[in-house]
């Protein structure tokens, strides 16, 4: 499924373009909608899901900078100390090419033994045609299974599990899925 | 509207297409996915200039943060 420059879609060269500022300052993971698309689900989104490691004000002002120098602005704020009290408080922010209302970028700090797993956890898909890190499919699919679990959720789950068919863990699943539950909705299932 | 078990089937026929044609359904996907964005790019466009179509875009930028 190798994948040609001019394959790219508008996403794919914006989260590309994004990463590369990024991957400089810090671990990420796109995770969410964007992996599913990127492995062809024909849906539409308007936002690409980010977790980075949690950073201190200083090393997050050094990113932001360097985002808004190659062409990204934050639609929140141009003060990454503003911007930076939203993530430290749990709630992203969102970054788009300057002047454009879409793709925008949704980043968000780890905030728990689970995200700090999926960063742990982070896989390079070649089937992507992107070399970017991602948290892992198992991830996905059980976040969208037993997390997030909406029509459009369980769909991307459901082609997830189609696309890398034989290829993934089912045991892994089941364990992140506990986890899960413990971790995110103390034990309510 | 629900969405019935259609949906689930759509999506299971065209995850099983990606797979056995890996070399046709890029084009397509490609043609999808970029159409959405030209496509909403295009209304802002024409949105900004229409009488007050720029405050309505500030309004909606607005209300996308708080989303």
């Amino acid at each position: 499924m190798k994948r040609e420059v001019s394959d790219k879609t508008i996403l794919d060269e914006f989260v590309e373009d994004f990463v590369k500022v990024v991957e400089r300052h810090c671990n990420y993971i796109v995770v969410s909608g964007f992996v599913a698309i990127v492995h062809g689900r024909s849906r539409g989104t308007e936002d690409v899901d980010m977790i980075i490691e949690k950073l201190s004000l200083k090393d997050f002002d050094k990113l932001h900078v360097n985002l808004l120098k190659n062409g990204f602005e934050c639609m929140q704020s141009v003060d990454s100390k503003v911007i930076y009290d939203y993530l430290i408080n749990a709630t992203s922010v969102r970054y788009v090419r300057d002047g454009e209302f879409l793709p925008e970028m949704e980043i968000k700090f780890a905030k728990d033994e689970l995200d700090y797993y999926q960063l742990a956890t982070k896989v390079k898909l070649p089937l992507s045609g992107l070399d970017i890190w991602f948290s892992s499919i198992e991830m996905n699919i059980a976040f969208k299974e037993e997390y997030l679990k909406s029509d459009k959720d369980l769909e991307d789950a459901r082609h997830l599990r189609i696309i890398y068919k034989d290829k993934f863990s089912e045991e892994e699943i089941n364990k992140i899925k506990k986890d899960i539950n413990r971790v995110r909705m103390n034990g309510k299932r | 509207m629900v969405r019935d078990k259609s949906h689930m089937e759509q999506v299971e026929r065209w995850a099983n297409f990606i797979r056995a044609n890996p070399e046709k359904w890029k084009k397509q996907h490609k043609e999808f996915i970029d159409a959405q964005i030209i496509m909403s790019r295009r209304f802002y466009d024409r949105l900004s200039k229409t009488k007050d179509g720029k405050k309505k875009i500030i309004l909606l930028r607005n209300k996308q943060i708080q989303l």
